[in-house]
């Protein structure tokens, strides 16, 4: 009881003290500030298709004809997804608004637009959409695969599970085996949803296919204790999309967790512009004392501080690895990773929260993510290495 | 039916999976400071997002250099005549912009305008509507800092939230006070020179000087007198200073005021080790607090003193660096008394401490006269 009432505590002086922390706090060094270039070749953006003004007159054109504004809608998303960046994201909300005001919607407007909704963690928002997409279309694979998606991340497995069923009718077995299997590796079945994964032949698979069932052996590998198969998973990914930075932020944790942090640097060279990816790049500076440190944390800071202002809740967990593995604020750190908690329940959600609570001297404060773990059977070799109690339970 | 299924289902992959998350959505950064009926301060807007408005890339080659952003300007300018609107009670504010310059941030390079808005009259409340990228990405968002009458308030700007009002309260009296006094004590505790000036100035006040050398005062009286005439002096000095500094009445160039400060803290800490003037040492005191005065006064200058509370703030950041300066020497004082007749004292605090000050004094002299 008083361990719960220290929570709420921390909880509610949280932000304030993160906010000073990122806005004020310890600015060793500072980002340089407005300047003049001194050529005029110089290039300071580089805008992709879809993106430039030139591209008014088909976005002035969805406005009017669903038939554009959904395969441009699409193609957004796409490129949110493929580049991480949210940008896009707003560019499809531009695109939809119209038809999203529509009565009654399509369905399919709906189903993007959860899409968009999950892109941003508003989770509860896009299960809302999704419900009103699943009424109008009960049957669309892509809303059902999406529910099963947000539903996963909030550890709502039994849901998920349903969800994965209905999308598991309406398409190929493959699919729905990568559906079913990665969600059985989360609820106490992860050694033999590992085993039939692999069994699965990925022959004549499309390449976003491969991608996601490369991503999902190699995060099973890595709770597993498979280091070296985990690395070849990502490695395959990686060759199949060399612009996945998910997967390249796994890879980089994996290296991170075998000490191989000069490695990490060479993985994410140029990769500065990704805020998970700069995170990673943040904590190999740190362990290698490296003199690039001071920047990356200060653009980290100032783009964590932007978020907060806005009151986005996108990198809550990188948040809290910010402040642990790169500010060495243990407090500050257990209080955004108890708030992530509260929201998300996927296992490097766990890892961030017992790592911050053991660090923050109150292990106790893991408790809530460690009874899930517990409930659920799911397994974590980081997670039990951290936690004597999981260990023994094992 | 199976092909209808698997048309969708490229692009189903592409959207679930693991979430997706890299970068921050777009932001705008608004900075303004609100002086009377004028407001200064800056719009920072990433470069991509500056294309996606108006097209900085004129020869459509994907890439906005620094020459293609300086020649889109005018339609950058016109742009934002039409999207960012100011306004005071009395009506619109008429915005002018700088010329532009560039800045790093963490997801690419952002275009820099200053900007400066006239208002009409005295600012009492400020509308800002923010309909930047309204129609291109619903998501952008103004982070604005707002700064009036010595407080910074921030917003979110932009979405659907329409024109917002800020008050720009004169502060309150009281707050302002509360503020101010605070600053004072703060600056006192951080600027240890003004201490380490006064200490120099009171650590022989527990003595007497004769025949060449310090001997304890015998009896608390003269020590005590010692100590208020010095400290009453150095008060009042700076006071006064520190009030034509505020008031804009006098200005001195603060590397003439820092320099000097220095160097008033070297000759008040070699005059223990060197007695050359071992009565009436309030007269130093008098005539370097002056110049201390200005030194309290680039705070004040920083910090901006509240429109409608300037004395009552002026008044309480005095006070805060009397009450700051009166902890330390009550801290101080009772224990160099008791420690007066001490050798250690007399032949260790008073030499070598005070050369130590003068040594730490010269460093400070030639960084700030030199560098």
């Amino acid at each position: 009881m008083r361990c719960r009432r220290n929570q709420s505590r921390i909880l509610r002086g949280w932000l304030l003290r993160l906010a000073a922390l990122l806005i004020a706090g310890g600015t060793s060094v500072a980002l340089a500030g407005p300047y003049v270039p001194a050529d005029d070749n110089e290039v300071l953006a580089e805008v992709s298709a879809g993106t430039r003004y030139s591209d008014v007159s088909a976005r002035r054109l969805a406005r009017g004809r669903i038939d554009v504004a959904i395969p441009l809608a699409e193609f957004y998303i796409q490129q949110s997804r493929l580049n991480g960046d949210l940008r896009f994201l707003g560019y499809a909300e531009a695109v939809l608004a119209p038809w999203v005001k529509q009565t009654p919607p399509k369905a399919d407007v709906l189903a993007l637009q959860a899409t968009l909704q999950q892109s941003r963690h508003e989770f509860s928002a896009s299960l809302a959409t999704l419900d009103r997409a699943l009424a109008v279309r009960p049957q669309d694979p892509q809303a059902l695969l999406i529910r099963a998606t947000v539903l996963r991340v909030l550890g709502r497995y039994p849901e998920a599970g349903a969800a994965c069923e209905q999308f598991s009718r309406l398409v190929e077995p493959r699919l729905a085996a990568l559906c079913i299997e990665s969600l059985r590796g989360l609820n106490g079945h992860l050694e033999s949803a590992y085993a039939s994964l692999i069994q699965v032949s990925a022959q004549g698979w499309l390449n976003s296919e491969k991608s996601w069932l490369y991503s999902e052996l190699g995060e099973m590998a890595v709770r597993l204790g498979r280091e070296q198969e985990a690395e070849r998973w990502f490695q395959q990914d990686l060759r199949l999309s060399p612009t996945d930075f998910y997967v390249r932020a796994a890879y980089a944790d994996l290296m991170l967790q075998q000490g191989r942090s000069a490695e990490v640097l060479a993985l994410l060279a140029g990769q500065e512009s990704l805020e998970p990816l700069l995170l990673r790049i943040a904590i190999a500076q740190k362990q290698l004392r490296d003199p690039g440190l001071g920047l990356s944390c200060a653009r980290l800071r100032a783009s964590f501080a932007a978020e907060l202002q806005r009151g986005d809740a996108v990198h809550r967990r990188e948040q809290a690895r910010f402040l642990l593995e790169v500010l060495n604020q243990p407090d500050l750190s257990l209080a955004a990773a108890l708030e992530n908690w509260t929201v998300q329940h996927e296992p490097d959600d766990v890892l961030v929260l017992v790592h911050a609570a053991n660090a923050a001297g109150n292990p106790q404060a893991a408790r809530p993510a460690l009874e899930f773990v517990r409930a659920q059977g799911q397994s974590d070799v980081r997670v039990a290495a951290m936690n004597p109690e999981i260990a023994a339970a094992r | 039916m199976n092909t209808l299924r698997n048309l969708g289902l490229a692009f189903v992959l592409l959207l679930a999976g693991p979430l997706a998350h890299a970068h921050i959505a777009s932001n705008g950064f608004l900075t303004l400071r609100v002086d009377g009926s004028k407001i200064a301060g800056a719009i920072e807007l990433a470069i991509r997002d500056g294309e996606l408005a108006v097209g900085l890339d004129r020869d459509s080659n994907g890439k906005v250099t620094w020459g293609e952003l300086k020649a889109g300007q005018t339609p950058l300018q016109n742009y934002l005549q039409g999207h960012l609107r100011l306004a005071g009670a009395d009506g619109p504010c008429r915005l002018k912009f700088a010329p532009v310059e560039v800045n790093d941030r963490v997801d690419g390079t952002y275009l820099w305008l200053p900007l400066t808005a006239e208002c009409g009259g005295t600012l009492k409340r400020l509308f800002i509507d923010y309909t930047l990228l309204d129609a291109e990405d619903p998501s952008h968002r103004g982070l604005l800092t707002l700064f009036a009458n010595g407080a910074a308030q921030t917003a979110v700007l932009g979405g659907s939230a329409g024109t917002r009002q800020f008050e720009l309260n004169h502060a309150s009296a009281w707050s302002a006070f509360v503020e101010y006094l605070r600053a004072g004590i703060w600056h006192i505790w951080s600027g240890i020179d003004h201490l380490l000036f006064l200490l120099s100035l009171l650590l022989p006040a527990v003595l007497v000087r004769r025949q060449n050398r310090w001997e304890a005062v015998p009896i608390a009286g003269p020590a005590f007198l010692n100590i208020v005439k010095v400290v009453s002096a150095f008060t009042l000095a700076h006071s006064i200073t520190l009030s034509l500094a505020a008031f804009d009445v006098i200005r001195l160039p603060s590397r003439l005021t820092e320099s000097v400060i220095a160097a008033s803290i070297i000759i008040a800490a070699l005059n223990n080790v060197f007695p050359r003037i071992t009565e009436g040492r309030w007269r130093i005191a008098f005539a370097f607090g002056l110049l201390h005065g200005f030194g309290f006064a680039s705070v004040l200058t920083e910090m901006g003193l509240p429109k409608g509370a300037r004395l009552i703030s002026l008044v309480a950041f005095n006070l805060g660096v009397e009450t700051g300066q009166l902890a330390v020497v009550l801290a101080v004082m009772p224990l160099a008394y008791l420690l007066r007749a001490t050798r250690f004292y007399r032949r260790g605090v008073m030499p070598w401490g005070s050369s130590a000050i003068a040594c730490l004094a010269l460093f400070w002299f030639l960084q700030r006269a030199l560098l």
